[in-house]
């Protein structure tokens, strides 16, 4: 048993790192209903291209809040650049929404989607 | 992002897999070591703490990289054990720099060594005069192994044609207070025994020992607690903290 457990234990730890590193692609799928970020995502750029600002302002709160839940689960396994790149680029679409910029709230929501493409692959 | 919690949950991962890395990679001693081992040994120990704290890339590539150095060094060690000539060639050879006596200059230079390095170690080694020396061998860990001219070996009692009687290895009776009895009946002795040589030393209970032991020659060390030293002499050269 003692002799099990002295490969047991390196083994199912090693086993269990290698899972936390590279869960990103798993954990950052929606669990629920307010945590689809490319859902929200989605539905920002239908807003800003239709030019419906209440919506936008709205969805962008939305988009917040599943950014956060899924932060959460994804920082173990994701660069702090790529997490910072993505709240950057949430705090601008937040701006260009408030400015009814569809410019630039559009290149900032399609970069949005690039970063969280890129969160922990 | 919580950075804290993220560098703990890193540190976690890097502290048990360099463990687990190590353990499988061997039990070679730091005084065995050859320079490139101890290269090997930062390098990957480096990689560790990356993986720590470098937070601006994932763990990931950091635990790649280092599984992929332990496997490398893994993979040296097991080419130098089945392979002669490349153990020579990755990990060295013994060198001799000092031949009957005579310092040989040209493998000194070619060792990138000077003489004052190899008179440092022989004074580590309690040797001040070179006329002592008949051979000294480099090792490649970079120590100096010395055999000293006959007439300047330490005398023996073989050369003398005394009798001696072996003595062993001194096995521990008692350790910290606690009498060890597998220990005792592995020597033979019971703890009847063992009071009765214990009061010779003024001892009447075993918890008042710190350290005995005994050895195949019948030969016993004890330590008690109480030591009765009166002046406890400090070899310090400066005043310190206790």
């Amino acid at each position: 048993m003692r002799k099990f457990l002295i490969y047991a234990i390196p083994i199912t730890s090693l086993i269990i790192f290698i899972l936390i590193m590279q869960s990103g692609n798993i954990l950052k799928k929606p669990f629920g209903d307010n945590d689809n970020f490319p859902q929200a995502i989605n539905d920002l750029i239908e807003a800003v291209g239709k030019e419906y600002w209440d919506v936008a302002d709205q969805k962008v709160e939305s988009l917040t809040k599943a950014w956060k839940k899924v932060l959460n689960r994804v920082q173990f396994s994701s660069e702090r650049d790529e997490i910072n790149k993505i709240n950057i680029c949430i705090a601008r679409i937040k701006g260009a929404i408030m400015a009814k910029d569809k410019t630039n709230a559009l290149m900032e929501l399609y970069e949005a989607f690039y970063h969280w493409e890129d969160l922990g692959s | 992002m919580n950075e804290g919690l993220v560098v703990v949950v890193r540190a976690i991962i890097s502290f048990f897999t360099l463990l687990i890395l190590t353990k499988f990679l061997g039990k070679e001693q730091i005084s065995q070591l050859t320079f490139f081992d101890y290269i090997l040994g930062i390098t990957i120990g480096s990689i560790a703490s990356e993986a720590t704290v470098d937070l601006s890339s994932r763990a990931w590539p950091h635990f790649i990289g280092l599984v992929s150095w332990a496997g490398l060094a893994f993979l040296m060690q097991f080419i130098t054990l089945k392979w002669r000539y490349a153990a020579k060639v990755i990990e060295g050879e013994p060198t001799i720099v000092i031949m009957n006596g005579k310092i040989m200059e040209n493998v000194l230079r070619k060792m990138k060594f000077r003489i004052s390095d190899i008179l440092t170690l022989l004074r580590n080694q309690g040797i001040f005069d070179l006329n002592e020396v008949d051979y000294a061998i480099l090792e490649p860990n970079g120590s100096l192994s010395v055999l000293k001219k006959a007439e300047y070996l330490p005398l023996t009692p073989k050369d003398m044609n005394i009798p001696v009687k072996p003595t062993g290895i001194s096995t521990e009776l008692v350790y910290d207070g606690v009498l060890i009895e597998e220990n005792l009946r592995q020597m033979n002795k019971d703890k009847k025994w063992l009071l009765s040589q214990l009061k010779k030393y003024g001892i009447n209970d075993i918890s008042e020992a710190f350290l005995v032991t005994l050895n195949d020659a019948g030969s016993l060390y004890v330590d008690k607690y109480k030591d009765n030293i009166k002046k406890v002499k400090d070899i310090g050269d400066y005043k310190g903290p206790h």
